[in-house]
């Protein structure tokens, strides 16, 4: 292991033993364990039993059952591999476009920066959401229409925390030297500066996972995220919205399942970017990012 | 002040241009493109001749574009496919439900962000400081679909007090029946916009409260109190301008998922129901109204920005 990772992994083990990021990651890991067991379990999100239907908790489904008799808590468990699935593919997504952009544009200055940071601006000349919508009217309504529209709507925060990294890094010494040997900018970029820049990234990249699952829960919920039968958190407070006055657990437990998890994720990646940056104020979430 | 008026303009031209190339582009990437819109995928020869021929569908799509451009320009947005209505009618019917419902949630955000603001800068690295970072952080996390959930549960299921679905009632109409109607999804999203001002103000009043004019006040031995009244928070108006402005781009975007909660009559569920529906023209025309609206507001808050404080380079 080298040096570098290790006092890496010291930070991160920093920022995380105080109560509230430890809490969050402890919350994290239970949900993930749930949602990885529940079919070894035998968890079934789609098993109707309409004798019981619209219940209320009890010993035998904690959260109690839908409209078809489901177990509203096996759904709220599938929900949480649909809902971490889609977010984590959109992030990555997010990022594989912004950081690229970020890093030519700061790096190289001059037109590409001009031309790239234009296309920052496209991408911001709407509130995420309506671009979501805009891109899901396109595509149709799908798992991976959800999965794009999300990402898309993340890569200006990526091009924008990179480009900042490369600025602050470019004219510093050891990347000088490296030039000064003659290296090409292609590796100076992606061997010198790149690995230099990746802890903001990374830290970015757990921030927007809460505004991920936040957007992709939203989009279900207006009826143009993923589709049903698959459980998602969106669609079962859709539903449940519907049932209100029968049975008002229906929405309010799922809802408080997907509002913890987005907590959780934005109080570790806000934890890990204050100390990464040896700071203590919160990178911030972009504004009007998700509602 | 005029060159960066004009500079700025300048700048904003190609994003309009490439968004609204974009959403003219929608209609052919959706499969089928436009004839398959229009008519439907099983659709005759004729039809499609007649559809092609009548909206020009021949043409190539830059002069498409251009025509659709100075359509839209001037207020002509096409025919919705569902109701065979004038798109900007469809519109214009929506939007002052929409603004009401955001002058109502900027004004509860900000109502509620400024205080948290300046006790936790004033506070700033205590407990009540993380505390009230905590607010923003919930107000920001929390989704509001779940947050009008749990106000419609309170007000309208359990105690009966408010209407579960809100209808537009304009305000200088019937301000009882309109505060009735608007104060749930307006509580709901001013809580979202709350974390918008409340954490913008707290960053800016940080940095006001360690600038060298008050180290000066504190030095001269006048009281927290007067710094904070008589120096700081004149100072911090200038951010505030452009809090008002940034909570109300985020209501713009904010107003679609509160509106679907309430099934409020505002332009952000018409463009919901306009994508059920594929009513593509709709969603077209909504879509363009939006970004012009919410590019409309950023430009002014940048525009007032510069104005009010003569400081900033207009660079």
């Amino acid at each position: 292991m080298s040096e570098a990772l290790r006092s890496g992994l010291r930070l991160v083990r920093r920022a995380l033993s105080r109560p509230a990021p430890a809490v969050s990651v402890a919350y994290l890991m239970v949900l993930a364990s749930a949602a990885l067991l529940a079919r070894p379990l035998g968890l079934d999100p789609l098993e109707e039993d309409v004798a019981r239907m619209l219940e209320g908790p009890s010993w035998e489904h904690p959260f109690g059952t839908d409209e078809l008799g489901r177990d509203i808590l096996a759904r709220a468990i599938f929900g949480a591999r649909t809902s971490l699935t889609t977010a984590a593919g959109a992030v990555l997504l997010a990022a594989a476009i912004g950081v690229p952009m970020g890093l030519v544009a700061g790096f190289f200055g001059g037109w590409r920066d001009a031309v790239l940071m234009r296309l920052v601006d496209l991408l911001l000349a709407l509130p995420g959401i309506m671009l979501a919508l805009a891109l899901i009217a396109v595509l149709g309504r799908s798992q991976a229409a959800a999965l794009v529209a999300v990402g898309l709507t993340g890569v200006p925060t990526f091009a924008r925390v990179a480009r900042a990294q490369v600025l602050s890094l470019r004219r510093r010494e050891f990347v000088l030297a490296v030039k000064a040997f003659g290296a090409s900018p292609g590796y100076t970029l992606v061997r010198t500066v790149l690995p230099n820049a990746w802890s903001p990234i990374l830290a970015q990249m757990i921030v927007l996972s809460s505004v991920a699952i936040l957007l992709e829960a939203a989009l279900a919920f207006l009826g143009v995220g993923i589709p049903p039968p698959t459980p998602s958190w969106g669609e079962m407070l859709r539903t449940g919205k519907e049932y209100l006055y029968d049975s008002p657990t229906y929405a309010v437990l799922p809802g408080l399942v997907l509002t913890l998890t987005i907590l959780a994720f934005d109080t570790i990646g806000r934890a890990l970017s204050a100390v990464l940056e040896g700071r203590d104020a919160p990178a911030g979430r972009p504004a009007g990012a998700a509602p | 002040m005029i060159g960066f008026v004009v500079r700025r303009l300048l700048q904003l031209l190609p994003v309009l241009l490439g968004a609204s190339a974009l959403i003219f582009a929608m209609i052919y990437a959706v499969p089928g493109g436009p004839v398959a819109v229009l008519v439907g995928e099983n659709a005759t020869e004729e039809q499609i001749a007649l559809v092609t021929q009548q909206f020009g569908l021949d043409r190539p799509v830059v002069v498409q574009y251009r025509d659709w451009l100075l359509r839209a320009l001037g207020g002509d947005l096409g025919q919705s496919l569902h109701s065979r209505e004038p798109v900007l009618k469809l519109i214009a019917e929506r939007l002052p439900a929409t603004l009401q419902l955001a002058v109502a949630a900027t004004a509860i955000g900000i109502a509620l962000g400024i205080p948290v603001a300046v006790a936790s800068a004033l506070a700033q690295g205590t407990w009540l400081d993380r505390l009230l970072s905590g607010w923003s952080a919930l107000a920001l996390g929390v989704p509001t679909f779940w947050v009008g959930i749990l106000l419609i549960l309170l007000f309208a299921v359990e105690l009966g007090l408010l209407p579960a679905a809100s209808a537009y009632v304009p305000f200088w109409e019937d301000t009882w029946q309109a505060l009735r109607h608007t104060i749930l999804p307006a509580l709901t999203l001013g809580l979202y916009v709350s974390g918008i001002s409340a954490r913008f103000l707290r960053g800016s009043l940080v940095s006001e409260l360690a600038s060298d004019y008050v180290r000066t006040a504190r030095s001269k031995g006048l009281t927290e109190r007067v710094i904070v009244q008589r120096h700081v928070l004149r100072n911090a108006m200038l951010p505030f301008i452009t809090v008002v402005g940034i909570a109300l781009a985020g209501c713009i975007g904010g107003a679609v998922v509160t509106e679907s909660v309430f099934t409020y009559p505002g332009l952000g569920r018409l463009v919901v129901q306009a994508i059920g529906t594929r009513d593509y023209p709709l969603v077209q025309g909504a879509i363009l109204v939006i970004l012009i609206i919410y590019v409309l507001i950023n430009l002014v808050v940048d525009l007032l920005y510069v104005y009010i404080d003569p400081r900033i380079e207009y660079g």
